[in-house]
């Protein structure tokens, strides 16, 4: 029974970890760039959002997490329109790489100068503590909301990417770039909203994250490999494989360190790294 | 390599051969670091630069290596400089295993993959108790060593190991296998088309410079005399020898010689002399780099070569004439 409840507490996690590759995932399938300072903006949005608990004690610590995602939204449709456009083009697929991984340590180590090095932590409370009882498992009511949350913005970004005009906007640029200029589509304006979107999901999950567990400003690279894998394990490009790598994830590592306590990440690796060698095109995946 | 680059090449290892009789310990050990760092960059440049694979986790070779180097000179009682051959054999060994997962993944993915990897290591090293657990390991076997002359055969091995690395880059570009890494890097259909095996170039390069950094990283560690595993799988090893390479210029051999100068320039004048930290130091590291990355992609090599005409280890070659246009028409006029 303890090891069931295990695997329902990672599959709750799995649910946050699947938001965070969903952020990566967008970004990469819509302009084909890998954005390594991810996990950085993540742990800014958990700054944020202490900060802001701090200075309005009177308000309750979910509330925080509207202004957070607009700072988030707004952050990210400036890195793209000031630095990840002009190499988006670039002929070198690597200068992408190289260049948000530049700005990942700026951030890393700014936030280190200016908030310290200690652990911090969002707390929420009574809510943090609570939990229901379902057919005998105890379940936290947060770790539920969590992924409740995150099931409902996969919906969302799915229904918004399908359905809407903007959506349909989005999936041109990813598709041609070139051509969709003649339809007066400026495709740098909607990387900007992209990235603005993606660190915006990434906001979320930093902030959500910083409830069930303590951060450094070191945070950000296990944030960034967690999201990573999840995108990897769920296959490239596939929302629900995000998702659902998110749920493998968690379920991992929770039942690695419930075996052995003082683990962290080490069988979310792991796994990863097996899935690597027997299914490289994801879980997901059912073509060969 | 034109004469004068061959003179400036023999008077720098001359110069460097020298040098523990001038410096004093603390240049010494300066002027070691300096040159380790810069082995390393070129070994990353190698990857980066000539076979288009960008490693976030070439720390684990550094990490293996020194720790190979502990491991076997501590559990056989031989004397560290005797061991230094392993460092570069497990660097290599490592790289050559798990180059078959890795290989699968392209571009960005390669590279985060090869930083789980690292990330994986590390973790088990810190959970193992016989390699030291979290605390690290002591060298026991430093009583082999000379201490009045550990200094300069540090710094020794240092020189030889980046002179080795930019002489031995040089002609590795310079011979056939160099040419097809260039094409690959410079064209991957073309090159295939002509029967270059890119797979297998980007394996032996990989395997190069695994090996070069285990090396590096082993000569590292046996300067401290002590090796932890925070240090020695430290990310921050791959953020140096980033750096260093995107600043001087990715694919040129002369780029990481200018990116280590200004590396240790700035680091020099920020904690140094304006009493900095390491983490303001970074920041205007990643800023310079950020900087160069939008406003000179290639790096600050490239401009200044062209602005100034220089030549120094260019590997880059002339393609053979054509037939001169005036022989041709004439050739033409003939047959028509």
């Amino acid at each position: 029974m303890a090891w069931l409840e295990t695997l329902v507490n990672g599959a709750l996690l799995g649910g946050l970890y699947g938001l965070l590759g969903i952020g990566l995932a967008l970004v990469f399938g819509v302009m084909r760039v890998v954005n390594i300072a991810h996990g950085e903006f993540m742990v800014l949005a958990a700054y944020f959002a202490v900060m802001l608990v701090s200075l309005f004690p009177h308000v309750h610590p979910l509330f925080v997490l509207l202004p957070v995602v607009l700072a988030a939204f707004a952050v990210g449709y400036l890195y793209q329109a000031a630095i990840v456009n002009r190499v988006v083009r670039a002929p070198d697929p690597l200068a992408p790489l190289l260049l948000t991984f530049g700005v990942s340590i700026v951030l890393r180590n700014l936030m280190v100068e200016v908030f310290g090095a200690d652990v911090r932590a969002l707390p929420l409370g009574e809510l943090s503590r609570a939990s229901i009882n379902l057919f005998g498992l105890r379940i936290g009511v947060m770790p539920l909301l969590t992924l409740v949350a995150s099931v409902l913005l996969f919906l969302l970004l799915q229904w918004g990417l399908k359905r809407t005009r903007f959506g349909r906007v989005v999936r041109a640029t990813a598709d041609r770039r070139d051509i969709v200029r003649l339809f007066g589509i400026k495709p740098d304006r909607v990387y900007n909203i992209v990235m603005g979107l993606s660190l915006a999901l990434g906001a979320i999950g930093g902030v959500l994250l910083a409830v069930r567990s303590s951060f450094t400003p070191f945070s950000g690279v296990e944030r960034l490999l967690i999201a990573f894998e999840v995108v990897v394990l769920g296959g490239l490009g596939s929302f629900w494989g995000a998702l659902l790598g998110g749920i493998v994830l968690g379920m991992a590592q929770l039942a690695g360190l419930k075996w052995d306590p003082n683990a962290g990440l080490l069988y979310g690796h792991l796994l990863f790294f097996v899935m690597l060698l027997i299914r490289p095109a994801g879980l997901a995946a059912n073509r060969a | 390599m034109s004469k004068g680059t061959l003179i400036l090449y023999c008077a720098i290892a001359g110069a460097l051969a020298i040098a523990p009789l001038v410096l004093g310990e603390g240049g010494l050990r300066f002027a070691t670091e300096c040159l380790l760092i810069l082995s390393m960059a070129q070994m990353w440049n190698l990857l980066a630069g000539y076979a288009g694979l960008v490693s976030f986790g070439h720390q684990v070779f550094i990490g293996l290596g020194a720790y190979s180097l502990f491991l076997i000179s501590d559990t056989f009682g031989i004397s560290p400089y005797w061991v230094l051959p392993a460092a570069p054999l497990a660097g290599a060994l490592v790289s050559a295993v798990i180059a078959l997962p890795l290989f699968r993944l392209r571009e960005a993915y390669f590279s985060i993959a090869m930083w789980v990897f690292a990330e994986i290591v590390a973790a088990l090293v810190m959970k193992t108790s016989w390699l030291g657990g979290t605390a690290g390991l002591p060298l026991k076997s430093s009583q082999l060593l000379d201490v009045d002359w550990l200094e300069p055969v540090m710094f020794w091995i240092a020189a030889v190991l980046a002179m080795g690395s930019i002489g031995g880059l040089y002609l590795l570009m310079r011979s056939s296998f160099g040419l097809g890494l260039m094409s690959v890097r410079d064209n991957d259909l073309a090159a295939m088309s002509v029967g270059v095996d890119v797979q297998k170039n980007r394996f032996i390069v990989f395997v190069l410079s695994a090996a070069g950094c285990g090396l590096a990283g082993a000569v590292s560690f046996l300067g401290n005399l002590y090796i932890s595993p925070l240090a020695a799988f430290d990310v921050n090893w791959v953020v140096y020898m980033m750096f260093i390479v995107m600043i001087g210029g990715i694919g040129t051999l002369e780029g990481p010689v200018i990116g280590t100068i200004i590396f240790f320039g700035l680091r020099e004048l920020m904690t140094s002399q304006l009493g900095l930290s390491g983490g303001w130091y970074l920041v205007a590291l990643g800023t310079i780099g950020v900087a160069v990355m939008l406003l000179s992609p290639r790096g600050l090599w490239p401009p200044l070569r062209d602005r100034f005409g220089l030549q120094l280890l260019a590997v880059g070659r002339k393609a053979p004439s054509p037939l001169a246009p005036t022989a041709l028409t004439e050739k033409a006029g003939s047959l028509g």
